[in-house]
Parts: structure tokens; C-alpha cells; sequence
């Protein structure tokens, strides 16, 4: 078994440098490069980090399937309102709103998104925006 | 090479010169699939086959189309199909870009009452609008892609408006489009070998809810996923899993294919695959 990729760990859990390992693997943490695949499962483990207010203690679930986080949930167990408040980006799973940054700036061979569109279809909704006016 | 085909801007880099005789070979394997394929001509092969039931055979390679598409079919439930032309048509995506509804929103048939496949001959027995927009593309820029292999062509990158297909060593940054802002990314990808394809509806939208994603059991555009992006070993698969993923649970799909994903929300989270060479921007 090996741990999740430091930067799928961190995007996941909120940027807190955590080391949640798998339950059953014992072999030293890897660095970030992952190779799947691993066995379908759900995993528990408690993890430690350090705040300003000492160490705090989150107990992270993760379910995987077909190598996907089906599931994460994480039990924390701040004390203080601090805690609870950096605990409670956890908590709301893999879902995370993103912020578009300038493409201009972050330095990108190649752009992937939609198709641009040509010719006879620019031309019909040159022409719809023209009816609508 | 910069050129427009198929209803878009392409764009194709090599390490090396492409000479004139791969490029003429290129534009001319385009135009034989732009003949079989395109609904927007009235001479090609699904054309004819929208009108005329009977027997017609398609170009040689169609079996890995065809074959990639009712993997899809199966996966998804009926929601990715190339019998969706006619629902596509019904609301306004039609040969003369009318882009106005004629009508309620038209499921398409399904597969087995609609055709049968024989490896290199499709057989019809009513017209049936055949539109492979979900995976066509990619399946083009696969073609493409071996035909500079087979050129001595080591180092290349077919993009052909967002649909990437790389061939060398290392890797480069592919930045992931915001769907709503094309000024912006929302992540980067990293591609060594393989292809990344996106898709969105916002550039292919001609009224409020009215654009080309559709799923073939309804006949309507889809709303909740906004955008994604799949990285897979060919531009094919991840042609057909960007528009899959509009659709069908991720890890629903990896029973069947392997891949790397991003799917972005009308609620601007995104969802990704832990095994994403790349970072997001959250």
C-alpha cells in the first residue's frame, strides 16, 4: 500500500501538511508520484499535526474504488474554536471550489477547454444575436 | 500546420519539419472523414444514411469508433450514443445551423433497434442520424497522430481546439480552460504521452439551456457538470470519457476504462481523480 500523492492529499484535505496513511501500509511514506493500482477498500487513520494551539488530532476516512476517492470523511477533534474552524475545511470533502487564475501567468504550453467554433456556426449565432437585438 | 477542419481551428507541431507529402496526406485522411462523417454536408455517408435505410460501408478504421462508442453506450446508459444526431437536430443543431427548437425534446433510439454493426458496414433499417460529435474528434486525432509516427515523427502535438493528443518524452503543462472565462484556468495537467480532451457547452450554446451536450436517453442538454476533462492514452477514449463524465459517475466509468479526470460543477467546485498528474487551482 502506499500513501495518496502529497499534492492529492493536500488539494483534498485543505493544504495542511498532513501524512495520512493508508490503514495497513507500513512502509515508509514515498514522495508524490503515485502508481496505482490499490485494492477497492475503505481506510481509516488518525493523523497529528501542529497548530498554533499544540497538536490536534482528525481521524480521515477514505473510500476508494476503481483508484477513485468515492468518499472522505474526516472526524476532528479541535478543541479549540481555531480548531474547529481549520478542522471544518476538511470535513467538507473533495469537493472544492476552484478560482480561475490568468493563464497568462501560469505558464502553460497548451490550453484545453471547448472547441472554438467556425464558419457556418459563428455566422447562425451572429445571426440569432442579431433577432434578439 | 494551422489550418480549420471539421468545424475548428487545428493546430499540429512536430520536433521535426512535417514535410508536404505528410501534410497533404493529412489534410486528405481529414477530408475522408469529413465525407463519412459530418452531418453538415449533404454527400456524406450519414447524410445518406439519415435518409436512406440500407448497407453502407464506412472507411476501414470505423470499427474502432463504433466499438469505443457502445463501450460507451453500455457505460453510460444509453446517455453517450452516436444515434443522437436527430435529438441534436430537434433542438436546432441542425445541417443549416438553424439553432431553434422545432419541437419537444427527442430521446434517440436505441442501438440495437437502430442498427447493426458488422465491423465495417453499418445496416439500417429506418434513416437513423448518426452524429459522433462525443468522440469523433479524438478518434480523428488518433488517426492523424499515426500517421506522423509512421512519418518518423517522434516528438509532436496534435490540438486540435483543445483536444490534445502528445507524443515524446517529458511533459508539458496543459492549462485547464474556465469554462465561463476563457481568460482564465482552473488547473493544469501535465501531458507526457497520451491526450487530454475537454468539453463544455459554452461555446456550442445558442439559447438559455440550449446547447450540444445532450444525453441521448432525453434528448436534453445537460446542467449540472459544467466542464470536464479526461486524460487517457488516446484521444479517443478521452474524447469519449469528457463527454461521458457529463453523465456517469466517474468511478462508474473506470470499471471500464482507465483514466484521469476533471469535472467541474455549475456550483464552480471541481471533482478530480486522485491520480491527477497535475494541480488545481483551489
Amino acid at each position: 500500500m502506499r500513501q495518496l500523492p502529497t499534492t492529492a492529499t493536500s488539494l483534498v484535505l485543505g493544504g495542511f501538511a498532513l501524512s495520512a496513511v493508508l490503514a495497513g501500509c507500513s512502509a515508509a511514506p514515498e514522495s508524490a508520484g503515485l502508481e496505482g493500482p490499490y485494492t477497492d477498500g475503505t481506510y481509516t487513520e488518525t493523523a497529528s499535526y501542529q497548530s498554533p494551539n499544540g497538536t490536534e488530532t482528525i481521524d480521515v476516512t477514505v473510500s476508494l474504488e476503481s483508484d477513485v476517492i468515492t468518499d472522505v470523511e474526516v472526524v476532528g477533534h479541535g478543541e479549540s474554536a481555531d480548531s474547529k474552524l481549520h478542522q471544518g475545511f476538511f470535513i467538507d470533502g473533495i469537493a472544492a471550489v476552484v478560482v480561475g487564475q490568468d493563464i497568462d501567468e501560469i505558464s502553460v504550453s497548451k490550453v484545453s477547454g471547448s472547441s472554438l467554433t467556425s464558419g457556418g456556426f459563428n455566422k447562425a449565432i451572429e445571426a440569432i444575436k442579431a433577432d434578439a437585438s | 500546420m494551422r489550418f480549420e477542419a471539421i468545424g475548428t481551428a487545428w493546430e499540429i507541431e512536430s520536433d521535426r519539419p512535417i514535410e508536404s507529402s505528410t501534410q497533404s496526406a493529412i489534410h486528405h485522411r481529414i477530408e475522408e472523414f469529413d465525407r463519412a462523417y459530418s452531418r453538415f454536408r449533404e454527400d456524406s455517408l450519414v447524410s445518406r444514411i439519415a435518409t436512406t435505410p440500407g448497407t453502407a460501408e464506412f472507411p476501414p478504421d470505423a470499427a474502432e469508433l463504433f466499438e469505443l462508442y457502445r463501450r460507451l453506450y453500455d457505460a453510460t446508459g444509453g446517455a453517450v450514443s452516436p444515434l443522437v444526431g436527430r435529438s441534436l437536430e430537434t433542438l436546432g443543431y441542425d445541417r443549416a445551423y438553424s439553432l431553434r427548437p422545432t419541437g419537444p425534446a427527442m430521446p434517440a433510439p436505441s442501438w440495437d433497434d437502430s442498427f447493426a454493426w458488422d465491423g465495417s458496414s453499418l445496416t439500417t433499417i429506418r434513416p437513423v442520424t448518426v452524429d459522433v460529435g462525443a468522440a469523433g474528434k479524438g478518434y480523428l486525432v488518433d488517426i492523424i497522430g499515426r500517421m506522423l509516427v509512421a512519418a518518423g515523427h517522434e516528438g509532436f502535438v496534435i490540438d486540435a481546439s483543445g483536444d490534445i493528443l502528445r507524443h515524446g518524452p517529458d511533459s508539458i503543462r496543459v492549462g485547464l480552460e474556465h469554462p465561463w472565462d476563457a481568460t482564465k484556468a482552473i488547473g493544469v495537467a501535465n501531458l507526457g504521452s497520451g491526450a487530454i480532451c475537454a468539453s463544455a457547452p459554452n461555446r456550442r450554446t445558442w439559447g438559455e439551456g440550449l446547447h450540444h451536450i445532450i444525453d441521448a436517453t432525453t434528448g436534453l442538454p445537460t446542467s449540472r457538470v459544467i466542464a470536464t476533462w479526461a486524460i487517457a492514452d488516446s484521444a479517443l477514449q478521452a474524447d469519449g470519457l469528457a463527454t461521458a463524465l457529463f453523465f456517469t459517475e466517474p468511478h462508474a466509468l473506470r470499471r471500464e476504462f482507465d483514466f484521469s479526470y476533471v469535472r467541474m460543477f455549475a456550483d464552480q467546485t471541481v471533482e478530480f481523480s486522485p491520480l491527477l498528474d497535475g494541480e488545481m487551482f483551489v
